[in-house]
């Protein structure tokens, strides 16, 4: 699996980059397009979204993990995003002790979330998983993670 | 949101966290079947001041420094120094203080230069001098973010990833300095809560632990290593840190910052 990071601007160029840089790279590109039009509503409801964004490909069904400090007192949405099409894609959040913590998720095409409200200051668990886990033949895939805090 | 409000908010997070935690399975982290992505992300300061904010009004005039000038060359001091630049730009949106702002997106801009990455930065740091005169605090925070996530994302891109974790441990220090200085100044459980960062401690000291046992490793570095090692003793239970222990995370982060402008 890989992990890469984009820069905004980059992704108004994803014609050049798929002409460049390999269709991966624009597939991947789209899975950050697909997390940000999940988290765009969220904007015009107070939240600032980090500019950051975690991304690359990773075998299908196979849930990945992101430890994230969250802090009490704020509101966190988590999006992700897949640019395959009919793939599930789910975002979990757990706390250190590996407690289920968010108190809302979404599932909606090729888009996920999930709000929380940490209850403490501290390091938390963000659990990606796009495609099916019980699916024999699995193929390669993209994800994306953006959040956004109010 | 006052402290009232945000203990109800704590409480209704509570109440709302038992109501959906039946419907998902909780995460054994031993026998996780997945893959556990090998960093941290590392919060922007306006994540944490935000919460400051809603706790209190502080003053964040008083939390304005100008950093001393450094002559220093050393690319690594150069990464820590931008870092911390960042975060200073977010202590200025606090305070709502545009000259301030002004000034910082045009150091910025000077810092860039010296590591070679003007052409990438310059039309942020124009943004947030446009942003700053016409009072648009979030769009100046959206671009000091996407001027931190430029520069290191240029690093990673120059196979240089020991500059850009540089410049998050910048921005993420001089971050903490403010918020043990805001809690000092008027101490609760709830602020002292927000230094509760072992996870991001223990990161930190384990990137430039590696990098102060490198040959020629420069005498700043080295500090840095032992000050990390220093607060990773300090913040390491769940319980909010007392008054002492505030006041020893604001030293120990005062002289780790001040080892960026030998």
């Amino acid at each position: 699996m890989t992990v890469r990071r984009f820069f905004r601007p980059l992704h108004l160029c994803a014609v050049t980059v798929l002409v460049t840089s390999g269709i991966a790279l624009a597939y991947v590109n789209e899975a950050i397009s697909m997390a940000l039009e999940a988290a765009t509503p969220y904007v015009k409801e107070g939240f600032s979204v980090r500019e950051d964004n975690w991304s690359g490909e990773t075998e299908e069904g196979k849930p990945l993990l992101i430890r994230h400090q969250l802090f009490r007192g704020n509101e966190y949405w988590f999006w992700a995003g897949t640019s395959y099409e009919k793939q599930p894609v789910r975002v979990d959040v757990f706390d250190g002790s590996g407690k289920p913590v968010a108190i809302e998720n979404f599932q909606r095409g090729y888009f996920a979330g999930a709000r929380v409200l940490p209850d403490r200051t501290a390091t938390y668990f963000v659990r990606v998983t796009v495609g099916d886990p019980k699916k024999q033949k699995k193929q390669t895939i993209d994800w994306s993670l953006v959040y956004g805090y109010r | 949101m006052k402290s009232s409000s945000f203990l109800s908010l704590s409480f209704a997070s509570l109440l709302a966290v038992s109501a959906h935690a039946n419907e998902v399975a909780p995460l054994d982290l031993a026998s996780f079947p997945g893959e556990l992505i090998n960093e941290v992300v590392v919060p922007v300061p306006a994540e944490i001041f935000s919460v400051l904010d809603k706790l209190g009004e502080p003053n964040w005039e008083e939390a304005i420094v100008e950093q001393p000038k450094s002559e220093s060359q050393d690319r690594r001091q150069i990464a820590l120094q931008f870092g911390c630049l960042i975060a200073d730009g977010f202590v200025a949106v606090q305070a709502q203080s545009p000259a301030e702002i002004q000034n910082i997106g045009r150091r910025v801009l000077d810092l860039s230069e010296s590591l070679g990455l003007a052409s990438s930065v310059r039309p942020h740091c124009l943004s947030i001098i446009e942003a700053a005169g016409d009072k648009d605090w979030n769009r100046v925070r959206r671009e000091l973010d996407l001027t931190e996530l430029t520069v290191r994302e240029t690093m990673e891109e120059l196979r240089d990833d020991e500059l850009s974790n540089l410049v998050s441990l910048g921005g993420w220090l001089r971050g903490t300095q403010v918020v043990t200085q805001v809690v000092t100044a008027s101490y609760s459980n709830d602020k002292a809560e927000l230094l509760n960062q072992p996870g991001l401690v223990n990161h930190f000291q384990g990137l430039v632990s590696t990098m102060s046992q490198q040959p020629n490793s420069p005498r700043f570095l080295r500090q840095i290593s032992t000050g990390l090692a220093d607060m990773n003793r300090v913040i390491k239970a769940n319980a909010p840190l007392n008054p002492d222990q505030i006041l020893e995370v604001r030293q120990l982060s005062t002289q780790m910052l001040a080892q960026f402008y030998l």
